[in-house]
């Protein structure tokens, strides 16, 4: 849509006016462009104004170290700012699965310290079940949003996109700059919920009404802390929005000119359509929030059935965006694999397009499966089977995936520097993880499964655990990206073997805990008589837990001496 | 002087038409979600479920929309042959009819709520009033936007070769009048 126009013949204004650089810029008849030459060199003599109208005309701002490494527009920087961010976010969260699992297996510990941290939910160092459900909630919303939708897509594409896409930036650098300070205010939110005086939130993430639409009367943690976990997720989802828009504009525009789609590299299809799927579902959630937050705070009632309103409508919209949220999850990380993969077997992905249209299916499935959370809700058992089926269907486009990951590992003289352990154990991961979605998926067996220790075990594996090594791939892989230098790889190895090992030996076991029927979100098994030959088990758990969660500081180590010490730069 | 309007892949502008494109996206499945929350509450039990009747007003405040999109479509192309004054008129008008479309839904809900149907009363009211809202909240954003071009407009710093501001505007501004249109069959014939 080009024109040519005849211009000054318009400009009545300025008939008089020789048409020097900058009022060619000022009547807009150049288009201006940080890359324009003609900005550059005429930047000194625009800012400050246009002579007479106190106008600014161009961005240029002197660079001031609150713009270069706070409020940056610089894809490197926010991408470092999101690594950080969900780095804060993951140790907390593991903080408190270690406070949920101590608790699980000695509920009547008193323990000093829980009651100087929290003198009315843990009187005398005893933690309530109230506590223990905010901990979970806590753990969850930190975990989902804040780690692994943060690092995945928006640390990691943010970092290597526009390299990979041989782009200058993204596309709306100052965009970028908003999404991540407005997720910072979310998880601001999301802390400040938990330190209310009636307690945290303890609906879980997903927080299901009507409990969590009644407000205060609805019993402790209630309160202003839903609330504000409300207003933490709604802010989250504006800001996932506005990411996935410069995602998108970015791929679809910024691509170096002789890119097409089908050349570009299997991260950027998988952050391209994980970008798709956050923009479909998220203001989902932002729009049932919406409702829910009338309901607390306006005397609405979408969700109280006293009132007419209906509990399995909030369940509707939230798995319509809690269940792409699992791909948003898992689908960088699978990119990530792609890659790493193919550089340390030495030859180009097998089935590249089968990828790229995998990718596609499973996030395409992933959109119309939500149902398969909701079997024991009521749901009508037709819907059931067609969910059930559709989410069996996921499998297909996922094994294509895992079988052309190990046809390009086929036969070749294998690497296996800490990035691609980290991808390996991605694939045996995913597949373990996968396969429980099977018995899952089907309505039958899932009337029994359902809200057990097997749920656990399955969404762990695969969208925790499965994830998370996704993400241990992307930094050990692109960390000299990140921050100029390499991690230690003998420390890496070490944390891999022994994240393999533990992640392992802590969710399989759930899976046999799920067999014996062990309910999910209880504060406390010991008083079940049924459940007694379980707590063995749930004691090895928890000590497996420790391990794993101890066996995380070499990463830790290893990241902040590299950061910090490591000169080392092959 | 002769310039051509940059249109490639990779400019500024067609960056920019694709990042309004995906907002109307996010939107309207901010929309959508809504929608088919009212949908699916009326199917589950439609015996209490009360119709509102419409204030007259929301269909001249129809009316005021569609004419302020009409204006700001006119000034578009008037832009784009390089009128700047008659753009400037027709801008205006389209900014007041869209601020007078917002007065007229205040009045509209006034109405509603005058006539028994408030947010708390009933689920088809409060449906009402969260779509309505929602639409207007668009409608200050938009009029943000419409404002800033304004803004910029009677200062004559847009020309026929700077107007990706002016042309994205009235891409959400016109995508704001389907949306209405969409709530008004809603409300009319389905609440």
């Amino acid at each position: 849509m080009s024109e040519r126009l005849d211009a000054p013949a318009n400009l009545s204004l300025f008939e008089t006016a020789s048409l020097s650089v900058e009022r060619q810029y000022l009547t807009g008849l150049r288009i201006r462009s940080q890359s324009d030459p003609g900005v550059r060199a005429t930047q000194a003599e625009l800012y400050g104004g246009v002579a007479g109208t106190g106008q600014v005309v161009c961005d240029y701002v002197p660079e001031l170290a609150l713009r270069t490494s706070i409020f940056s527009t610089d894809h490197r920087i926010i991408a470092r700012q999101y690594f950080y961010l969900s780095l804060i976010a993951v140790l907390f969260g593991v903080v408190l699965s270690i406070l949920m699992r101590f608790h699980l297996v000695y509920p009547q510990a008193q323990v000093k310290w829980f009651a100087w941290l929290w003198p009315v939910k843990a009187s005398g160092g005893v933690m309530t079940p109230e506590l223990y459900l905010s901990l979970m909630t806590l753990h969850g919303t930190l975990m989902v949003f804040f780690v692994l939708t943060l690092a995945p897509l928006n640390a990691f594409g943010n970092l290597v996109m526009p390299e990979q896409l041989r782009a200058e930036g993204m596309a709306f650098p100052r965009l970028n700059m908003l999404s991540f300070w407005t997720t910072v205010v979310s998880f601001l939110l999301l802390i400040a919920s938990f330190t209310c005086q009636d307690g945290g939130p303890l609906s879980g993430w997903t927080a299901y009404p009507p409990l969590s639409a009644l407000g205060p009367i609805a019993g402790p943690g209630q309160g202003l802390g839903q609330t504000l976990w409300f207003f933490s997720i709604g802010v989250f989802c504006i800001a996932a929005t506005l990411t996935s828009i410069n995602f998108i504009a970015t791929v679809i525009e910024l691509r170096e000119p002789d890119m097409g789609m089908m050349q570009m590299p299997l991260p950027c299809w998988n952050w391209f359509v994980t970008a798709i799927l956050s923009l479909l579902s998220f203001p989902v959630l932002f729009a049932a929030g919406l409702l829910i937050l009338l309901d607390r705070l306006a005397g609405t009632a979408f969700f109280l059935p006293g009132a007419g309103g209906s509990p399995l409508l909030w369940q509707h919209l939230f798995w319509f965006f809690g269940h792409p949220e699992v791909y948003i999850a898992i689908l960088p990380g699978m990119g990530t694999v792609s890659h790493v993969i193919s550089t340390y077997s030495g030859r180009p992905i097998f089935g590249y397009r089968a990828m790229v249209y995998a990718t596609i299916a499973i996030a395409f499935l992933g959109m119309l499966v939500w149902g398969h959370h909701m079997f024991v809700s009521g749901l009508s058992p037709y819907s059931a089977i067609a969910f059930s089926v559709l989410t069996m269907a996921i499998g297909a486009p996922s094994a294509v995936k895992t079988f052309n990951w190990i046809a390009t590992l086929w036969g070749r003289q294998l690497q296996l520097p800490t990035a691609m352990l980290f991808s390996l154990g991605f694939i045996s991961i995913f597949v373990t993880g996968g396969l429980s979605g099977l018995f899952l998926g089907q309505p039958q067996i899932d009337a029994y499964f359902h809200d057990t220790y097997f749920v656990v075990a399955h969404f762990h594996l695969i969208m925790g655990v499965a994830s998370l090594f996704g993400i241990f791939a992307g930094t050990f892989y692109w960390f000299p990206l990140m921050f100029g230098r390499n991690l230690n790889e003998r420390l890496g190895k070490l944390h891999f073997y022994l994240t393999f090992v533990f992640a392992y030996t802590t969710f399989l076991p759930m899976h046999f805990a799920g067999f014996a029927g062990n309910p999910r979100r209880y504060a406390d098994f010991t008083t079940f008589d049924f459940l007694v030959p379980v707590m063995p088990l749930q004691k090895w758990i928890t000590h497996s837990a420790f391990t794993l969660a101890a066996v995380q500081l070499i990463f830790i180590w290893n990241l902040a001496w590299s950061i910090l010490r490591n000169d080392h730069r092959d | 002087m002769i310039t051509e309007i940059e249109h490639h892949r990779g400019g500024a502008r067609s960056a920019a038409f694709i990042g309004i494109v995906v907002l109307m996206c996010a939107s309207a499945m901010t929309f959508s979600a809504l929608v088919s929350a009212m949908v699916v509450r009326r199917g589950l039990n439609a015996t209490d479920w009360h119709r509102i009747s419409l204030p007259h007003i929301l269909w001249w405040n129809t009316g005021i929309l569609l004419l302020s999109s009409v204006a700001i479509d006119l000034a578009r192309r008037l832009l784009r042959r390089g009128k700047r004054t008659e753009f400037n008129y027709a801008w205006t008008a389209g900014t007041v009819l869209g601020t007078l479309f917002l007065i007229g839904q205040v009045v509209a809900w006034n109405q509603v709520a005058g006539d028994g149907f408030r947010l708390q009363h009933s689920l088809s009211a409060a449906f009402f009033y969260v779509l309505t809202w929602a639409h207007a909240a668009h409608v200050v954003g938009a009029l943000g936007a419409v404002g800033y071009v304004e803004y910029r407009a009677v200062r004559y710093q847009l020309g026929p070769a700077n107007r990706t501001v002016v042309d994205v505007s009235a891409m959400f501004w016109h995508f704001l009048d389907v949306l209405w249109l969409g709530l008004m069959a809603l409300f009319a014939f389905w609440s």
